[in-house]
C-alpha cells in the first residue's frame, strides 16, 4: 500500500472507532485544509454521508471566502452544520483590536465551542490537528480525554497501544479525537492533490501572497509565495523549511530587521 | 525516495543522550526549520549552553527543567532514501507506559548506551520490552565516545558487554556503532575521529532497515461496525492479515458460522475484487455481522476463554489476583480477570522475582493466565501480531499491555 | 511609589549616547556648545576616551557593555551571523546573547547563563536589585528581568520588545518611538530631522516617567538618534559652512539639556551619592570612502560567488575567505561551512596571506586603507571564540569597511557621511572612580557592579 493510502486507512479506522464509541459526536470544521481533509476522510469512512453534526465556530471575523466555502460545501456534501457563535460577546464588540487578542480568542473560540458542546451534549469531538504542527502536539494521543475544564493532562496520559483507544472513565468529560494526527503538512497537501479535495482559494497565491494557515482575518497575515495551485504548494513545501505557524508574525519581523539594517548601510 | 515511512523508537537510560541524538539527526539531515533552529538557540542561550540539541524534543518547559522527555513525541525527518518518524521514548521508570506506547508504534529501534556507564537498569528494561514487542531491527549506539577519546579499546569492551546482555533478551543488534551525538560523530557522516570503526553511520544503519513487516497469508478481518450502505447491511473494518476477495467463502468467528463475501465496498470506488492488509473496507456477506466478530478464511485461530500471555503492567498501582478487567484485542472486548500469575519479574534485572505470585507491581512484567467471560478469537503474537496482542483496562483506564504466547 | 526611597543603595544612572565620540564632546565643550556637560564635569567628573568592542558595531559593543565580557563569552559578533555549519544568514537577538547582562546579575535572572563577570558577582547581592533598561541595542525580544526593559535597535515589535506588558502599555500610550526611519535621511531629510528630535523628546518623556515613578537600583537609558544623525551628517559636525551644521548643533544642544535633566533628577534623588555615568558604544568620524571587503576578496581571487543565490549562500567552490559586516573575515574552512575549501592545516597560511595583502591595500590616491588586521586569538577569549571571525580589519579614519556582497568595485561612496571608530568612544565617570589604564567598554559593567555591591553591603 502506498504512503497516502496508509495514512488514509489509518484515519478512517480511527474515525470509525470514534463513531462506534460515541454516538453523540461531532467534527470540528474550521474550513482550513486540515479540517477539510478530515471532513473528506469522514465522508469516505461513512460512504458519503457523515452521520453526525459538523461544527463551525464562527468568530464573525473570518474571511468572506471562508463563509462562502463553508456554505457551498455544507450544501454539496449534505452536512448537518452547526454554527457556534458567542453572540453576546460579539454584540458587546469583542474583537482582537478592542480587547486583548487572547481574550478575543478565549471568548469567541474557546467559550463558543464550550457552549456549543454543552448545548448539544457532545461527548466527543473529531479534530484535524497534526503532530508536526507544534512540539506540544507531538505529545497528543489519538483519543485524548479532557476534563470538564477542557484541561489536557499531558503529563499523565493513558497508554495507547496498537490502536486500542482508551474507554471512557468516570472523570472523562469529553474526548478529543485526532484522526489525522499522523499526517504532516506535506502529506495533507499531497492527499488533497490525489483526492482532488476542494480548498478555499485563500491558500493559493494572489499578487505574490498566500495564506499558509487561515483563521480570523485580523490575526492572519499572508506569506510571500507564488504558489497558485496545489502542486505549487507541494513544491514550495518540499523546497522550503519554515514551519507553518511561524509564517505569521515572524516574516514581518525579519523583513523589518533586514530593512533597518540596510538603511544603516549594513548587509 | 521510498514511499514508506519507517517509525523508529530511541531508547536508553536517562542522560545517555536520546534527545541530543534526535536533535542531531534533525540538524544533520537539514530537517530543522530555521525558526526551530532559532527556538533551539534561544532556549540553549537561555539555559547558558551553546547549542543543546536535546531541547529539540523537550518542548514543554517542565521537561526542559527536569531535563527529561516525559512523553512520546513524534517528529519527522528524512534521508534521501526515505522518511522517518522518530518516537522519542522517555527514560524514566514512572513513564514506562509512555515508552511502551511509543515503542508499540515502532518498526525499528535505536538503543543508546553511554560508553562511560554501560548498560544500566533502564536500558535492560527497555530492551526487554523491545524484545516482547517483537521489534527485531535494532542498532545499538555507543554514545559519548568523545569522553573516552574515541578509544577503540573502550568500545570493544562495551561491545562485549552489550552482546552478552542483549543475547539474554533475545535481541540481536544489527549494528553496534560508536558515536558522539553531541558532536555529530558517525551520525550523518563518518567520523574521522573513529577511523578504526568500519561499520555504518547511524543514518546508513537506519536506511538499511526495512519497512516491510512480515506478513502472513491467513485472512483476519475483525468487524469494526455495521453500517447501512445503500440499503445494505455492510460490515466495516480493517483487514489485519491476509487478503479478502469477492465471492470468497469465509468463517465468522468465534461462532464458526460459514459465510461468503458478496461485495467489498469503499467510497467512490466500484467493483472492488480484493482488499489487503491495512485497508479499511466494508463487506457484505449475506449473514448478519456485528462488531467483535473476526472474519477468517479458515479456522486456524484459537477460540478460547483462557489466554496465556506476557503482560507489562503500565500503571503505578499494584494488581491483585481477581480484580476485574476488560480485555481488548482488535475489535473484540470481553470482561475477565487474571486468574494465575505464573511468574512476575522485574525487567530491569531480567530476574524472576516470584513464581506463583498473587500480585503484580508497577513496571513489572508477568506471565499470566487470563480468564474471560466468553470465548474470543486469538492468534499467537509470533504468528499474527495484530491478533496476538491486547490491552487490559480497569474502570476505563488502560492498565496493561499483553502479548499472547 | 517613587524613585526616592528609603533604601540605602547608592543607585546607578547610566546615560548611553550611541556613537558620540570622546573628541567631539571635548571639542564641543571647548567651543561652549555643551554647557551642561561642562557643568557636570565641573561637579567632579572626568571625560575618558574609551575603546569599543571589535568589531565596533552597536550590536557587539552594546552587548560587551551590558555583559561586561568579550564576544567569545557573549556570542554577538555583529548584526548578522551565520547559522552553525551553514552559510545561512540570521540576525542574532537577545536570546542569542550567551552571557547575563548587568541587570541579570544584580536581579538574579541569569537563568543558567553565566560569564566570568557573573561568577565574580553572582554572590555579591543579598537581594535581587531592580533595573530599568531603556533602549539598549541587542535586547529584543525583551526577556524577563527584575524590572523594566524596552529594547533598542533592532526592535521590530515594541510589544515583544518590552517587559512587562504594563510598560509597553505606557510607552505605547505616549507614542514612544523605538527608532527613527533612517531610510528618510537621504532623500527626505527634513522629515528625518524632525523624527530624531521627536524620538529624543519621547525618550526623555519616558525616561523621566520611569525614573520618577518606578522603584529601581540600576537605570540605563540610551539615546540612539546621535548615531543616526552621525551616519548621514557627521561631515556637518565641524564644518560651519555645511548646510546641516546648524541642525546638527541644535540637536546637540537639545541632547545637552536632556542629559542635564537626567543628571539633576538623579542627583536630587540620591542626594549626590549615586553613580552617574554617560558612555558611547563607539566613536564616529567623517566617512571619505567606502571599502567593500568582499569585492577586494573577489579581486584577489579569494572569493567566488554564484550570483543566482542569496546572501552568503552565494559562496561558491574555491572560496578561501569571505567577509561579514563590517569587516569580519572568515576563512572558508573545510567542515565549518558547506563546501569549505581550506583545510585546517592551510588556515594559517591563508590568514597570513590575507593580512599581508590587506596591509598593502591603497586607494586611488595611494593612501593605505587598513590600520590593523587582528586575529581571532588576539581579540577573543572564551567558549564562543570559535564562532568569531578569523580576522577583523580596522581601517584608517575615513575608510568605512563594508561587507556588501553585491559590489564589484573595491571603493565607492554612498549617502553615508559618518563611520564608526573603535578607539574614540567616550565615558564620563566621577573622578572618584579610579581608572588605572585605558578604558575599554567591557570594563564598565564591573565598575557598575562594584558600586552596587558596595552599596548593598553597607
Amino acid at each position: 500500500m502506498d504512503h497516502l493510502s496508509e495514512l488514509e486507512n489509518k484515519s478512517i479506522f480511527i474515525i470509525r472507532e470514534a463513531y462506534y464509541r460515541f454516538k453523540d459526536i461531532a467534527v470540528l470544521w474550521s474550513i482550513g485544509k486540515d479540517s477539510t481533509t478530515l471532513l473528506w476522510l469522514c465522508r469516505k469512512a461513512f460512504f458519503g454521508k457523515i452521520p453526525f453534526p459538523v461544527i463551525h465556530i464562527d468568530t464573525s471575523y473570518k474571511f468572506p471566502e471562508i463563509y462562502a466555502f463553508r456554505d457551498e460545501y455544507a450544501k454539496k456534501w449534505n452536512l448537518d452544520l452547526i454554527v457556534g457563535k458567542n453572540e453576546e460577546e460579539i454584540k458587546k464588540g469583542m474583537g482582537p483590536t478592542k480587547g486583548a487578542k487572547l481574550d478575543c480568542c478565549n471568548e469567541l473560540k474557546t467559550n463558543a465551542l464550550k457552549a456549543t458542546i454543552a448545548r448539544h451534549g457532545f461527548k466527543a469531538l473529531l479534530l484535524g490537528i497534526r503532530r508536526d504542527e507544534h512540539g506540544i502536539r507531538a505529545k497528543e494521543r489519538v483519543f485524548s480525554p479532557r476534563d470538564e475544564n477542557f484541561k489536557w493532562n499531558y503529563e499523565d496520559q493513558p497508554a495507547e497501544l496498537w490502536d486500542q483507544y482508551k474507554s471512557t472513565a468516570e472523570e472523562d468529560n469529553h474526548f478529543r479525537i485526532h484522526p489525522i494526527l499522523h499526517m504532516t503538512e506535506l502529506d495533507i497537501w499531497k492527499y488533497v492533490q490525489r483526492e482532488n479535495i476542494p480548498m478555499t482559494e485563500l491558500y493559493f497565491s494572489k499578487n505574490g501572497k498566500r495564506y499558509r494557515s487561515i483563521g480570523c482575518k485580523p490575526c492572519c497575515s499572508p506569506v510571500e509565495s507564488e504558489a497558485a495551485t496545489v502542486s505549487d504548494v507541494i513544491h514550495e513545501l518540499e523546497t522550503s523549511h519554515t514551519s507553518e505557524r511561524a509564517g505569521r508574525a515572524q516574516d514581518k519581523e525579519d523583513a523589518y530587521t533586514m530593512q533597518k539594517l540596510r538603511s544603516l548601510g549594513y548587509m | 525516495m521510498e514511499e514508506k515511512t519507517l517509525h523508529i523508537v530511541i531508547v536508553g537510560h536517562i542522560d545517555h543522550g536520546k534527545s541530543t541524538l534526535v536533535g542531531r539527526l534533525f540538524y544533520d539531515t537539514g530537517c530543522l526549520p530555521p525558526d526551530k533552529v532559532e527556538e533551539l538557540k534561544r532556549i540553549s542561550a537561555e539555559m547558558g549552553k551553546e547549542l543543546e540539541f536535546a531541547y529539540m524534543m523537550d518542548h514543554l518547559e517542565e521537561e526542559r527543567q527536569k531535563g527529561i522527555t516525559i512523553d512520546i513525541a513524534h517528529t519527522f525527518f528524512a534521508t534521501p532514501k526515505r522518511r522517518y518518524v522518530i518516537i522519542d521514548a522517555p527514560g524514566h521508570k514512572e513513564f514506562l507506559k509512555n515508552m511502551i506506547t511509543g515503542s508499540s508504534q515502532a518498526q525499528a529501534a535505536l538503543l543508546l548506551v553511554d560508553i562511560s556507564q554501560g548498560i544500566k537498569e533502564q536500558t535492560r528494561r527497555h530492551c526487554y520490552i523491545l524484545g516482547l514487542l517483537g521489534i527485531k531491527q535494532v542498532a545499538v549506539l555507543v554514545n559519548k565516545m568523545d569522553m573516552v577519546d574515541y578509544s577503540e579499546a573502550s568500545y570493544k569492551a562495551i561491545r562485549a558487554e552489550i552482546g552478552s546482555v542483549l543475547g539474554k533478551l533475545n535481541i540481536k543488534p544489527a549494528y553496534i556503532i560508536p558515536i558522539a551525538a553531541r558532536l555529530g560523530d558517525n551520525i550523518a557522516g563518518k567520523s574521522d575521529k573513529l577511523p578504526w570503526f568500519k561499520g555504518p553511520t547511524v543514518l546508513e544503519a537506519l536506511d538499511s532497515f526495512s519497512t516491510n513487516e512480515a506478513q502472513t497469508t491467513r485472512l483476519r478481518f475483525p468487524v469494526q461496525d455495521v453500517y447501512d450502505v445503500d440499503g445494505e447491511k455492510t460490515a466495516v473494518g480493517r483487514v489485519e492479515s491476509g487478503v479478502v476477495r469477492k465471492a470468497q467463502d469465509v468463517y465468522i468467528l468465534p461462532d464458526g458460522t460459514k459465510g461468503r463475501i458478496t461485495a467489498i465496498k469503499q467510497f467512490m470506488r466500484d467493483d472492488i475484487g480484493s482488499a489487503t492488509v491495512g485497508e479499511c473496507i466494508g463487506v457484505t456477506s449475506g449473514s448478519a455481522l456485528k462488531r467483535g466478530q473476526i472474519v477468517v478464511d479458515e479456522v486456524s485461530s484459537t477460540i478460547t476463554d483462557t489466554i496465556r500471555a506476557n503482560i507489562f503492567w503500565l500503571i503505578d498501582k499494584d494488581y491483585k489476583i481477581g480484580i476485574p478487567l476488560t480485555w481488548k484485542c482488535a475489535t473484540q472486548e470481553a470482561k475477565g480477570k487474571i486468574e494465575k500469575i505464573h511468574k512476575r519479574f522485574d525487567p530491569a534485572s531480567i530476574e524472576v522475582v516470584e513464581e506463583g505470585a498473587k500480585e503484580i507491581r508497577p513496571a513489572e512484567i508477568a506471565e499470566v493466565e487470563i480468564k474471560l467471560d466468553r470465548k474470543v478469537v486469538i492468534d499467537r503474537f509470533s504468528d499474527i501480531p495484530e491478533m496476538g496482542r491486547f490491552v487490559l483496562e480497569h474502570m476505563g483506564h488502560p492498565v496493561a499491555g499483553g502479548i499472547i504466547i | 511609589m517613587t524613585g526616592k526611597t528609603e533604601n540605602k543603595t547608592p543607585k546607578v544612572l547610566l546615560v548611553g549616547l550611541d556613537g558620540i565620540p570622546c573628541t567631539l564632546i571635548g571639542d564641543y565643550m571647548e567651543k561652549g556648545l555643551l554647557p551642561e556637560f561642562k557643568k557636570i564635569l565641573g561637579d567632579g567628573f572626568a571625560l575618558h576616551q574609551m575603546d569599543a568592542s571589535v568589531p565596533d558595531v552597536s550590536s557587539t559593543s552594546w552587548t560587551s557593555f551590558m555583559t561586561g565580557v568579550n564576544p567569545a563569552e557573549h556570542g554577538i559578533y555583529g548584526f548578522t551571523d551565520l547559522k552553525p555549519g551553514s552559510l545561512n544568514i540570521f540576525v542574532p537577538n537577545s536570546r542569542n546573547v550567551a552571557a547575563p547582562a548587568i541587570w541579570d546579575i544584580i536581579g538574579k535572572t541569569a537563568n543558567g547563563r553565566t560569564s566570568t563577570l557573573h561568577r565574580d558577582y553572582s554572590g555579591a547581592f543579598k537581594r535581587p536589585l531592580r533595573s530599568i533598561v531603556l533602549n539598549i541595542p541587542q535586547t529584543f525580544p525583551a526577556l524577563e528581568l527584575n524590572g523594566i526593559l524596552t529594547a533598542g535597535f533592532v526592535c521590530p515589535d515594541l510589544r515583544k520588545g518590552t517587559y512587562p506588558e504594563k510598560a509597553y502599555d505606557y510607552l505605547n500610550s505616549i507614542g514612544y518611538l523605538s527608532d527613527v526611519d533612517s531610510a528618510k535621511a537621504a532623500e527626505r531629510k527634513d522629515e528625518f530631522f524632525s523624527e530624531i528630535f521627536l524620538a529624543l523628546e519621547k525618550r526623555m518623556h519616558a525616561y523621566e516617567h520611569f525614573l520618577r515613578n518606578e522603584e529601581w537600583d540600576f537605570f540605563a537609558g540610551v539615546i540612539t538618534e546621535t548615531d543616526r544623525l552621525h551616519h548621514f551628517f557627521f561631515d556637518a559636525a565641524y564644518d560651519a559652512k555645511h548646510a546641516d551644521h546648524e541642525v546638527f548643533l541644535r540637536f546637540y544642544g537639545e541632547l545637552d539639556r536632556v542629559v542635564a535633566r537626567l543628571y539633576e533628577l538623579f542627583m536630587d534623588m540620591t542626594d549626590g551619592r549615586g553613580l552617574f555615568l554617560t558612555m558611547s558604544d563607539h566613536g564616529f568620524t567623517t566617512l571619505k570612502e567606502e571599502v567593500y571587503v568582499n569585492a577586494w576578496l573577489k579581486k584577489e581571487g579569494l572569493l567566488n560567488l554564484d550570483g543566482r543565490k542569496e546572501y552568503f549562500e552565494q559562496i561558491d567552490a574555491g572560496t578561501k575567505a569571505f567577509a561579514m559586516d563590517p569587516a569580519r573575515i572568515y576563512i572558508n574552512i573545510e567542515g565549518r561551512y558547506p563546501g569549505g575549501s581550506v583545510a585546517n592545516g592551510e588556515k594559517e597560511g591563508v590568514v597570513n596571506e590575507i593580512k599581508e595583502r590587506l596591509m598593502k591595500l591603497t586607494n586611488g590616491e595611494g593612501r593605505p586603507v587598513i590600520r590593523e588586521v587582528r586575529e581571532n586569538r588576539e581579540l577573543y577569549s572564551g567558549p564562543l571564540a570559535g564562532k568569531g571571525p578569523d580576522l577583523v580589519c580596522l581601517a584608517h579614519d575615513g575608510f568605512d569597511l563594508k561587507a556588501n556582497l553585491k559590489k564589484d568595485e573595491v571603493f565607492g561612496k554612498g549617502h553615508f557621511n559618518g563611520m564608526h571608530t573603535s578607539y574614540d568612544a567616550h565615558c564620563i565617570l566621577p573622578k572618584g572612580v579610579e581608572i588605572t589604564k585605558r578604558l575599554h567598554i567591557e570594563n564598565l559593567a564591573g565598575i557598575i557592579l562594584e558600586h552596587l555591591k558596595n552599596g548593598t553591603a553597607a
